[in-house]
């Protein structure tokens, strides 16, 4: 998919405020490993979406068990086509409810929530570290890198080779992103976690931003190393959400300016606010 | 096709202890922070398809955003910025959800600097909720808000289930509720809506106090006390074990406690819990209510209490209401 016009480096400044939408479901598929991978029709919303935004989707019906919308980031969008996806994971009863939506149906979500990456400007390297589904909302951002003439080196993280391979999905705009894999049981790639390529790629030097998003303790850790190594950090971060336009206080994060709202004021954090 | 806006068939107006709302709607504190959110979201998408010719029923005006209110009531003010719980503040439950943000805010000054200003210009009654830790912090909070011209009512949180010492602890014993009902009653003129909690053996206790200490109207419910664990951890879900259940899980609740108070107190009920659409509304005005908020349901849909406005009109059209008056504890 082609990224329909938007700058090629985002930032937070030109994020527009979110809407409501009713789109359509145009294909959701199972990819194995309780991974499922939707797109949807809505070209309000994917006119305005920025890498690392998500969409807070409603999974159930009015008076139904599942009150609450579920926040999910969105992994490639297309303002020509109306279209966006969707990487997710089935966790529970909502997710579960998301997966059995077929073709055709209609889903409403409000759009396009949070601040996006925001790379500083005249980054020209950078590091992206992914666990698992945390990958998806890193890859519009390597895209809009790569675009930008960006110098891009991504490590993805999986449990294992199943996991790995229900990544590749978002391999559709990888071109000239050099990619390092892990895997916590060594069935694919480099045998252990992302942090020790991560650190070795840190040590080597030349880069000036790091993005990561995945387990909140990676997170931390890669966020650490960052900045032991001087780079700009950015981290984005999941949280519980009920109403997902900042007003109600449930998905707070804490950080060194007090608590702030992870639907609106991230889900992208500078690292170096973030209180662990 | 009823035009809510403009001239509805159906007379929507209604006093609540002396609060004038233009129809009966308001949403329940801390569901909608002080309105901005939704006011953006909702001038942002009124007039889109997906929204099914609300804009016109309503005669939206996307600069007033909140004008189609009867009345909108604000999170939870205290003396004091508090800020809230710590560890998770919500989960989902079966058609409900549980909550412990614990009454995060900035405190009165915050609350008086960036929102009041903001009020005035949406032309709407406004509801501040009012939370304390002790008699003295409730007091602090009416005096500063007497001092503002947009604060059109109190509604005086007794029963938040979130917080140590206050909150709950005066919702629970006549004694203390009167106490600060009677505080704050001798510090204004204003509505003065004493929120009550159901997690009580007797509400109509509270209920009748509160109304002998000078309240000019009860809202009730608050959430309904609960808990979750985390099986894997071995663990409450939530740092303070406790926390609120909210959503149409409630509703049953809610309608009875709303039916109980009415037959015991004579002051205008503001009903709450669980309510998701025109019949729900329906049901708490016969059970007893002159007004209602709505909570959880903000979170499902973002534009329901516009789409309430208009379905409810509607109902009462086809059910031949002329004077929403006729509903209120009009149980056969």
């Amino acid at each position: 998919m082609c990224d329909g016009g938007q700058s090629a480096v985002t930032s937070a400044a030109t994020a527009s405020r979110p809407i409501l939408e009713k789109g359509r479901v145009i294909d959701n598929v199972a990819l194995g490993s309780g991974m499922g991978f939707i797109t949807l029709e809505a070209p309000r919303v994917a006119s305005m979406l920025l890498p690392g935004q998500f969409v807070h989707l409603r999974v159930g019906e009015p008076c139904g068990e599942h009150i609450l919308r579920r926040p999910l980031s969105v992994c490639d969008f297309d303002a020509d086509a109306g279209l966006f996806k969707i990487y997710y994971q089935i966790k529970g009863g909502g997710t579960a409810a998301l997966s059995a939506r077929g073709k055709g149906e209609e889903l409403d979500f409000i759009g396009p929530i949070g601040r996006p990456w925001t790379p500083p400007e005249g980054c020209t390297r950078a590091l992206l570290v992914g666990g698992g589904v945390g990958c998806a909302p890193l890859t519009p951002l390597y895209k809009a890198l790569l675009e930008a003439g960006v110098e891009v080196q991504m490590i993805r993280g999986a449990q294992n080779a199943t996991m790995m391979a229900a990544l590749e999905v978002l391999d559709f705009t990888n071109t000239g992103c050099k990619m390092i894999l892990t895997t916590d049981d060594g069935s694919v790639g480099y045998h252990g976690f992302v942090t020790v390529p991560a650190r070795e790629c840190l040590q080597s030097g030349g880069y000036d931003y790091v993005a990561t998003c995945g387990p909140e303790p990676m997170q931390k850790l890669i966020a650490g190393m960052a900045a032991e190594a001087g780079v700009y950090c950015e981290v984005s971060l999941e949280r519980r959400m009920a109403c997902g336009i900042g007003a109600c206080l449930s998905c707070v994060v804490d950080t060194t300016d007090g608590k702030k709202r992870a639907c609106v004021d991230g889900p992208v954090f500078d690292a170096s606010v973030i209180v662990w | 096709m009823v035009n809510v806006g403009m001239n509805s068939l159906v007379e929507l107006a209604v006093d609540l202890g002396g609060l004038k709302m233009k129809n009966p709607f308001t949403v329940a504190s801390g569901t909608f922070a002080s309105g901005r959110e939704y006011a953006d979201l909702w001038a942002a998408t009124m007039d889109t398809a997906d929204c099914d010719g609300l804009a016109t029923k309503l005669a939206f005006n996307p600069d007033k955003p909140l004008s189609i209110l009867g009345a909108l009531t604000t999170k939870g003010v205290s003396h004091k910025s508090w800020p809230g719980n710590t560890g998770i503040r919500i989960t989902e439950t079966a058609s409900g959800m549980l909550n412990s943000i614990g009454l995060q805010n900035p405190g009165v000054e915050d609350f008086c600097t960036k929102d009041i200003s903001w009020f005035g210009s949406q032309g709407v009654p406004v509801i501040v909720n009012v939370s304390g830790h002790s008699v003295d912090e409730y007091r602090r909070v009416v005096e500063r808000l007497e001092r503002e011209g947009a604060v059109t009512a109190y509604e005086i949180n007794i029963s938040c289930p979130n917080v140590d010492c206050g909150g709950m602890s005066f919702g629970i014993d006549p004694r203390a509720a009167a106490e600060v009902t009677q505080a704050c009653r001798a510090l204004t003129k204003r509505p003065l809506i004493i929120k009550l909690t159901p997690n009580v053996t007797d509400i109509t206790e509270i209920a009748r106090a509160c109304e002998a200490a000078g309240a000019s109207g009860l809202s009730l419910i608050n959430t309904v006390a609960g808990m979750a664990i985390d099986i894997r951890a071995r663990k409450p879900l939530f740092d303070r074990k406790m926390a609120g259940l909210s959503g149409p899980a409630i509703k049953p609740i809610a309608l009875w406690a709303v039916h109980r108070v009415y037959g015991a107190v004579k002051l205008p009920i503001l009903g709450m819990g669980g309510i998701t659409n025109a019949e729900d509304v329906f049901e708490f005005m016969l059970a007893g209510a002159t007004a209602v908020a709505v909570g959880s349901q903000n979170f499902t849909d973002p534009l329901s209490v516009p789409r309430l406005i208009v379905e409810f009109a509607e109902l009462c059209e086809r059910e031949g209401v002329k004077n929403i008056d006729e509903l209120i504890g009009g149980l056969e």
